[in-house]
């Protein structure tokens, strides 16, 4: 009689979550950024291809706008069993925003142009060792949107806009494995993999008066298909066998957001506007994760997200000191569509409270340089990860700083 | 000034980036942990592994313990180390390859290829008194026995002669140098392990501990238990009092089948012309109920209930007809009547613990209903845990004791039973960071 071994704990993947609330980057424009991240209904500049591109034909001109930011994101996690706090190492991830675009000739009722912007993506270092490493030990991701886009002026009030999305990404998990080698050192999941995906961004804008105007976008879901992803396993070669190294595929909804937006000139120097999103986060109902090579251990991943259909507010002000010198400020309130028991360490995800500040200089009158600061926090989120059995039970707390810099010019 | 003022803003901006969470600093509640001492056998020591080994005393429970105790008052916590790690007086077990009668190569548990250190069975009571006095191999009955060190050293287990300052004196005296204001006493399992991993050879009750180990009367049980506890608490000290597994649930029982005897028609017949039919032994193609023998010695096909140890000569069972031709050995099988008497003991020792503790007002800690959550299967933060050998996550190779792991699970349900006792907020262990069974 043999004794055959087999790992009687299975890998238990969560990853790709990471494309949740927690990783959606509103910082398509550094104006708008500064302005809580509002823009559905003024077009600022070249931005507006992904704020509204119904806003395009109304610039006055082709415009190039670019813009780098820099996120530095911290979560905490406290343990309420082990009183332990954890926090995620120091990173800084770098999105940035191309757009070239405007009518096509001076007067023109038509307009074109192209946007590349990061709307997804960041990262988290957890301790190798810290409690939640069989959930997760880092993860990061990253993706792109290019989106070539025309945009048609009806009439002095109304303007439509439409664009087609093509996405593409990759991202890196890291998860250990509860199998000790011979110095007591778990194994290790890495999973790698490039996706892609399409979609498309609708636009219409409204100008009521010089005073008044509305925006409305619907930008659609893109699914990030992940077609052939690397699946290595760091193991002790005894048990090698039951974690082989494979490919992986994965789909990862990113999801649709309907906007409509307000901006309104009380006084002549002042610019409030408001954008309300409606996300779309139910799409993301399950994970998946299905292996070409299978064992008793590494068996495909279906984990249930049952995420929840979002509303977030947008709130933001420009302020024209001068014909060259003007400031932003504002605030959003973006709530987290994971239900209470889905907070799992991937994306400590709660409600986000978000504050920015900005500044525009304008040296020359075709020239624009601005500068704007994000923050955000959410509430302190107690959860216990609820995957049939009670773990990681504690409290999480995200706040990310998210300073950028930008130029726009008009040609 | 305004440059300083500027610097300081932006000091305060980068500190606001940062989360500040929180968790209550943990209370002591109404004990006192400043000198915790640890009283109990292999368990206690941090025997895995089937050895006492210098990694397994710095993975025992008492250690977790001692750790957490640190966080409401507790002090310095002296356990009587070994220099090797190789293990105390025969190898640990490793996994490792190994090759069958029939040529098949498998990871198996095997002895530690390295030398046993000798040298450390010379004495280090000078280091002592020691706050972990846990003896592998020690029975609550030998407790309160004068010499007990020099009789289990003379014996081949020199365990407690290499730390007691007094060997001619009770394994109680040694306890007691050490002045505890909290102790833990998981005493009680050998009373009653011994005689069932010895395939329940020995007499039901008796003191004997060889060739056989008998099961402890409860009465003599139950005599010791309270000179241990009542000598413990005489200085005012409290603590908590373990119960003791019910033993047939731990891998070292489970984990060979009873019906691992796959014949073919021809092997079975020929069987059946063979015994013709005495106690009822009846073969069919297929898988079968091995032939062991009873506590008698007679042959008869084992019965669900009853086990199969994990000691058992693997190849005798593959190539020397172990099981069918020839019966098992009783020595590694535990009958219906045996498991009845172990399980008889373990409910009378149990009430024995419980009533103590009660009677002393003292936490009573139900490890026999956590083992047998653990047993069952439980998840921890992401890991999953149970009684499978080798996989389940919280067992050593011997079957018996427990990995790293599973000592700190252990600590944390201690822990749970503490603060329900006496109020205070001590915090669990992070068990995951300890390593379960390590493969090659």
């Amino acid at each position: 009689m043999k004794r055959l071994f087999s790992i009687g704990t299975a890998l238990t993947l969560f990853a790709g979550t990471a494309f949740g609330a927690g990783y959606q980057l509103n910082l398509q424009g550094l104006r708008q950024l500064g302005m809580g991240g509002s823009g559905t209904a003024w077009p600022w500049d070249a931005s507006t291809i992904f704020y509204n591109p119904g806003g395009l034909a109304r610039l006055d001109g082709i415009q190039a706008s670019v813009s780098g930011l820099m996120i530095i994101p911290t979560v905490q996690f406290a343990q309420a069993s082990t009183g332990n706090v954890y926090t995620t190492q120091s990173q800084q991830f770098y999105p940035f925003n191309v757009y070239v675009g405007g009518p096509v000739m001076k007067g023109s009722k038509l307009a074109v142009g192209v946007g590349v912007y990061t709307p997804f993506g960041s990262g988290l270092t957890w301790d190798n060792n810290w409690a939640g490493k069989y959930f997760i030990q880092s993860i990061y991701l990253q993706s792109i949107f290019i989106q070539p886009t025309a945009s048609y002026r009806i009439n002095d009030i109304v303007s439509v806009g439409a664009g087609f999305i093509y996405a593409f990404g990759n991202l890196e998990v890291k998860q250990a494995i509860p199998v000790s080698n011979e110095n007591g050192v778990d194994g290790q999941a890495d999973l790698k993999g490039n996706a892609n995906g399409t979609g498309y961004n609708l636009g219409v804008q409204l100008k009521a008066s010089d005073k008044l105007q509305f925006g409305l976008t619907y930008r659609s879901q893109v699914n990030m298909k992940v077609k052939s992803g690397n699946a290595n396993f760091n193991v002790p070669s005894s048990v090698a066998s039951s974690f082989p190294n494979t490919n992986f595929t994965s789909q990862l909804p990113l999801p649709q957001v309907a906007s409509v937006g307000v901006g309104y000139k009380p006084i002549k120097k002042l610019t409030l506007q408001l954008d309300i999103n409606f996300i779309g986060w139910s799409a993301y109902d399950s994970l998946k994760f299905d292996f070409s090579k299978q064992t008793a251990e590494l068996k495909n991943q279906h984990a249930p997200r049952l995420y929840q259909n979002t509303v977030a507010f947008r709130l933001g002000g420009n302020y024209d000191f001068s014909k060259k010198f003007s400031a932003m400020a504002g605030a959003a309130y973006d709530p987290t569509p994971v239900h209470d028991g889905f907070v799992s360490p991937e994306l400590p995800d709660a409600d986000r409270i978000v504050l920015t500040c900005g500044v525009a200089y304008s040296p020359i009158r075709k020239l624009t340089v601005m500068a704007a600061l994000e923050y955000t926090t959410t509430a302190k989120r107690n959860s216990i990860y609820n995957d049939g059995n009670l773990s990681l039970d504690g409290q999480y707390q995200t706040k990310a700083l998210t300073p950028g810099l930008g130029i726009n010019y008009n040609f | 000034m305004k440059k300083i003022y500027s610097v300081g803003l932006l000091v305060c901006l980068l500190a606001a980036c940062k989360p500040d969470l929180k968790t209550s600093a943990p209370k002591p509640g109404n004990a006192d942990f400043s000198v915790y001492l640890a009283v109990g056998n292999s368990l206690t020591a941090g025997y895995a592994d089937n050895s006492l080994y210098l990694t397994g005393q710095q993975n025992s429970y008492p250690l977790r313990l001692s750790e957490q105790f640190k966080l409401v008052g507790g002090g310095a916590f002296k356990q009587p180390l070994l220099m090797s790690d190789v293990g105390l007086p025969s190898q640990k077990l490793i996994l490792g390859l190994s090759t069958s009668c029939l040529g098949v190569t498998s990871l198996s548990p095997i002895p530690d290829p390295q030398p046993v250190n000798w040298a450390d069975t010379a004495s280090i009571a000078a280091q002592g008194p020691f706050n972990n006095v846990g003896v592998p191999g020690i029975r609550c009955i030998d407790y309160i026995v004068p010499g007990y060190a020099l009789l289990a050293k003379a014996g081949g287990i020199p365990y407690a002669s290499r730390f007691f300052a007094n060997p001619a004196a009770r394994p109680l005296d040694e306890a007691l140098r050490i002045k505890a204001t909290f102790f833990t006493c998981w005493l009680g399992s050998n009373d009653v392990l011994l005689y069932a991993t010895d395939g329940g050879q020995g007499n039901d009750p008796g003191t004997n501990v060889k060739p056989y180990a008998d099961i402890s009367a409860p009465a003599f049980f139950d005599a010791a238990y309270n000179i241990v506890i009542d000598s413990l608490t005489s200085n005012g000290a409290k603590g908590a009092l373990m119960n003791i597994p019910d033993v047939t649930a731990i891998p070292f029982f489970t984990t060979v089948p009873i019906n691992a005897l796959v014949l073919r028609k021809g092997q079975a017949d020929s069987l059946n012309a063979a015994y013709q039919g005495l106690n009822g032994i009846r073969f069919a193609a297929g898988a079968n109920n091995f032939v062991v023998q009873d506590h008698n010695g007679v042959p008869k096909q084992i019965q669900q209930g009853e086990y199969i140890l994990l000691t058992v000569p693997q190849d005798s069972l593959t190539c020397a007809g172990w099981g069918s031709l020839k019966p098992i050995p009783s020595q590694y099988v535990l009958t219906s009547e045996e498991v009845a008497n172990v399980k008889a003991a373990t409910l009378a020792y149990n009430t024995t613990i419980q009533t103590t503790a009660t009677n002393h007002n003292l936490a009573y800690i139900d490890m026999n209903s956590y083992l047998k959550t653990l047993t069952a299967g439980i998840t921890f933060d992401g890991a999953a845990y149970n009684a499978t050998f080798v996989t389940g996550g919280a067992f050593s190779l011997d079957g018996v004791h427990l990995t790293p792991r599973g000592y700190a699970l252990a600590a944390n349900f201690i822990i749970q039973g503490i603060n329900a006792k006496y109020s205070s907020t001590i915090p669990a262990v992070d068990a995951n960071k300890y390593s379960g069974v390590k493969f090659p």
